[in-house]
């Protein structure tokens, strides 16, 4: 915090160092330029422009997990846009899973009915249908849909699983820092809880907002 | 929200007209007083939604270098044109989002302008170098990065996220935590590196690195008797790094990784993986 301050009360002092250094030189001055230099100075002036391409926000939707139910899930979501068609993402959720579908048999599967399941994803995205969004007459948003695919890992009962997951989506921009978005996305990754191991397929339906930084 | 420009030119021009109904508006002309009451409504709905139109001085101001401007309605090179600016206007630059740049005319009208037909107008205004070039200089004076890639460890898919900070101009020290999910069992890998950039300044960058931390080992529940397991963890690496565009590069590495499990066991697992880093 004191550096500014630090930083100016230097400048000064060189400053006038460096003025009374020349008031020095200028009493033994040479004599006059014949041709008087005539340079004009162009104003260098490098802009400085604030690049919006990190987006930060949250999303909330219901996760369907084969085997065990349905049920709420939320999460943050951190993207970069690579260029106008790519961009990259990571994704981390939590949800819960259920047996309670076993246990009304008799067999329960987990030490709880309820068990919470985290997932983290990294993804690539492509901005596949650029558009606008037209509310009445006289507004326009921006919107692009999206398809969105990649890998990461989903815990749930104490274990981890490799996973894949894609989907589709659509964004929509209200204001140019601000998003808003409905995204379906597969959540795929194999398990043997169930004694074979097999693709399991959880289909997640989400909206979102983010911002942008 | 933003308005759609062709209603928007015609409040403009609305507004236009009350400012020249204030200046005449002392003639005893009866017909003139409509419009103005309309237009005075235009205004007010234009207060109540649009943006300010007026220039903020807190934006960086340019003279167009380029022969002219093209006005997007959105960042993209699908969205339509609507406005043009020409070469020897001021244009404010608000913002930036990928490759394109929000700009805001003399006239107040505002729209997105592409890296490429900005070029000359930030040269312009900056240095005699390219834009391109102003860019790649961030890529050699970068310090923090972060990234995160994606490969096999032995015949499982594994993870991997790192935060790099670059000590020399050769050297640099990365912190990297990874985490294998496989059919039996799930590893976890925490360790930090150095890696040496015999090429830091070259758009194909080869490099080396060393590395030292912990591994752990879990077997899944439905595998009877098994234990989990704990040890040091030695590496090395070669790998290539790509720099793309901006603040992004694509990395590959071979690494051989040593579990140091007891004193009379090691493991020992290959690396192979590709990722994407950003730096700042």
């Amino acid at each position: 915090m004191a550096s500014p301050v630090l930083l100016s009360a230097l400048t000064v002092t060189m400053s006038l160092l460096v003025a009374s250094a020349a008031m020095a030189q200028s009493k033994e001055s040479v004599p006059e330029p014949v041709i008087p230099a005539q340079v004009e100075r162009r104003e260098v002036h490098i802009p400085k422009i604030r690049a919006n391409d990190v987006e930060f926000g949250a999303f909330a939707g219901i996760l369907s997990v084969q085997n065990f139910g349905a049920k709420p899930t939320a999460g943050l979501r951190l993207g970069y846009h690579v260029t106008e068609d790519f961009f990259l993402e990571g994704t981390y959720g939590r949800s819960k899973v259920s047996d309670q579908s076993y246990r009304q048999l008799g067999i329960p599967i987990f030490t709880k009915e309820e068990m919470p399941l985290t997932y983290y994803y990294l993804s690539v995205g492509v901005n596949l249908f650029p558009g606008e969004v037209f509310l009445g007459k006289d507004r326009a948003m921006t919107s692009a849909v999206y398809l969105v695919g990649g890998v990461g890992n989903v815990n749930f009962a104490s274990e981890n699983h490799t996973a894949y997951n894609f989907g589709i989506g659509i964004r929509v921009l209200p204001v140019d820092w601000f998003s808003m978005r409905f995204e379906m996305r597969d959540q795929m990754f194999t398990s043997d809880l169930l004694g074979k191991n097999e693709l399991k397929h959880n289909f997640e339906m989400t909206l979102g907002l983010a911002a942008y930084f | 929200m933003r308005p759609v420009h062709s209603g928007r030119e015609y409040v403009h021009e609305l507004r236009f007209s009350v400012r020249k109904g204030t200046a005449e508006g002392s003639r005893h002309d009866t017909y003139k007083d409509k419009p103005n009451r309309l237009a005075g409504w235009c205004f007010c709905v234009l207060l109540a939604f649009a943006r300010p139109v007026f220039a903020d001085e807190s934006h960086d101001r340019v003279l167009v270098a380029d022969p002219y401007l093209e006005l997007h309605t959105g960042p993209g090179r699908a969205y339509p044109i609507f406005d043009i600016a020409e070469r020897g206007e001021r244009v404010d630059i608000l913002g930036r989002h990928t490759d394109w740049f929000k700009v805001r005319t003399a006239r107040g009208k505002e729209g997105w302008v592409s890296r490429a037909q900005m070029e000359a107008t930030l040269t312009e205004a900056g240095e005699r170098k390219t834009f391109r070039d102003v860019l790649f200089d961030d890529y050699l004076s970068r310090r923090m990065e972060f990234g995160f890639s994606f490969g096999r460890f032995d015949h499982d898919p594994l993870l991997s996220a790192y935060a790099g900070y670059r000590i020399h101009e050769n050297f640099e020290v990365e912190l990297t935590i990874a985490q294998s999910a496989g059919d039996f069992s799930t590893t976890s890998l925490y360790y930090a590196s150095l890696v040496s950039l015999p090429f830091p300044d070259s758009r194909w960058s080869p490099f080396f690195a060393l590395g030292a931390g912990r591994f752990t080992n879990a077997p899944k529940a439905t595998l009877v008797s098994a234990t989990k397991t704990k040890g040091g963890l030695a590496n090395a690496a070669i790998g290539l790094r790509y720099y793309v565009t901006r603040q992004f590069f694509l990395h590959m590495e071979a690494k051989k990784h040593v579990a140091l499990i007891d004193y009379n066991r090691t493991n020992d697992y290959t690396e192979l993986s590709v990722g994407a880093a950003f730096f700042f």
